[in-house]
């Protein structure tokens, strides 16, 4: 699987959803910064929540903070990394 | 109501009994996980009593690879879990100035590190269930705080700072955290009492008795139950009134 205009798409519902976020999953950006200035507004809990989302949902297992942080800058980001996990599962 | 599946931590104990009894009471569907340590006689007469509805777990506390090893097993047998009673404690009782060092170990180490693994344990099924119930049992020693229980108090009342902090932090992933402190329960705790002892601390009791066991479980079942949905970060004394 690659990081798909689909996969995106549905990375935003699973955000939409678990987050319980007050907007449209249309209305997030890509390249939309998830946490800080101008992002979604995002924060820790919000983060422990996503993680434990996509490892319910694509088996990405998130562990590392340092790892987490590098994927969850935006939509691409974790897009990228679940595809990139999902041809290492093969 | 909807079947359960719930685990009660230090369940060979007096209080550990009552509250697994109260949950197989308030559900023929309900399933208990009997989390064990050394001590197991009194659950495994449980487990054998309601053989298809509760079964021991080897779980000591203070483990984090035991709690893993715990929620694996359960996984494997439920789909989810949906509320978990951190009921395990111990105590040993002395002053500051005498108290070996590995004395406050032990019992920081049952009383409040045991409920933070159990609570990391378990919250990342409870949040992909996107429910769950956490009951922790903190003490009255916790807010009062008598002398002769440095060690138990300070970790009971650590179990209620980190009970209040927890229930920020998930509330709004369908969970709630509260905690009991119970007073004067007649468990293991109050039998090694001689009976001027006894009469002392029920003196000092408002109720002029000591709590039951299934009091304390009374209070915890509603804490988990559907209509407490909206009831966390609190605390709830089962004491006969002391203040």
């Amino acid at each position: 699987m690659e990081a798909t205009p689909d996969l995106k798409k549905q990375i935003k519902a699973l955000m939409v959803e678990n987050l319980m976020l007050q907007i449209n999953a249309n209305d997030i950006g890509d390249e939309q910064p998830l946490f800080g200035p101008g992002s979604l507004g995002l924060d820790s809990v919000d983060a422990l929540q996503l993680a434990v989302a996509l490892d319910k949902n694509y088996r990405l297992k998130i562990q590392d903070p340092g790892v987490a942080r590098e994927i969850f800058q935006n939509v691409t980001t974790i897009a990228t990394a679940v595809a990139r996990n999902q041809r290492a599962a093969g | 109501m909807n079947p359960r599946i719930i685990l009660v931590t230090g369940a060979n104990g007096g209080l550990g009994q009552a509250i697994a009894r109260a949950f197989l009471g308030e559900s023929p569907d309900n399933f208990i996980w009997l989390g064990v340590r050394a001590r197991r006689e009194q659950a495994i007469e449980l487990e054998q009593a309601h053989k298809d509805r509760c079964a021991c777990v080897d779980l000591d506390v203070t483990q984090p690879a035991a709690w893993a090893a715990a929620v694996e097993r359960i996984a494997k047998r439920h789909p989810r879990l949906d509320v978990l009673v951190n009921n395990a404690g111990t105590h040993e009782d002395g002053l500051l100035a005498t108290m070996p060092a590995e004395a406050w170990e032990r019992v920081r180490s049952t009383n409040l590190d045991g409920v933070f693994h159990g609570c990391q344990a378990v919250l990342r099924t409870m949040i992909g269930q996107r429910h769950g119930r956490i009951i922790n049992v903190s003490s009255l020693s916790a807010l009062l705080a008598p002398p002769g229980q440095t060690n138990y108090a300070a970790a009971k009342a650590g179990v209620v700072a980190l009970t209040q902090s927890l229930a920020k932090e998930v509330a709004r992933m369908g969970i709630t955290v509260n905690a009991v402190c119970p007073g004067y329960i007649e468990t293991e705790a109050l039998a090694g009492m001689d009976a001027e002892r006894r009469k002392a601390a029920c003196a000092q009791v408002p109720m002029r008795r000591f709590g039951r066991p299934e009091e304390v479980a009374a209070a915890i079942r509603f804490l988990a139950c559907a209509e407490a949905g909206y009831i966390t970060g609190s605390l709830l004394k089962v004491d006969g009134g002391i203040f």
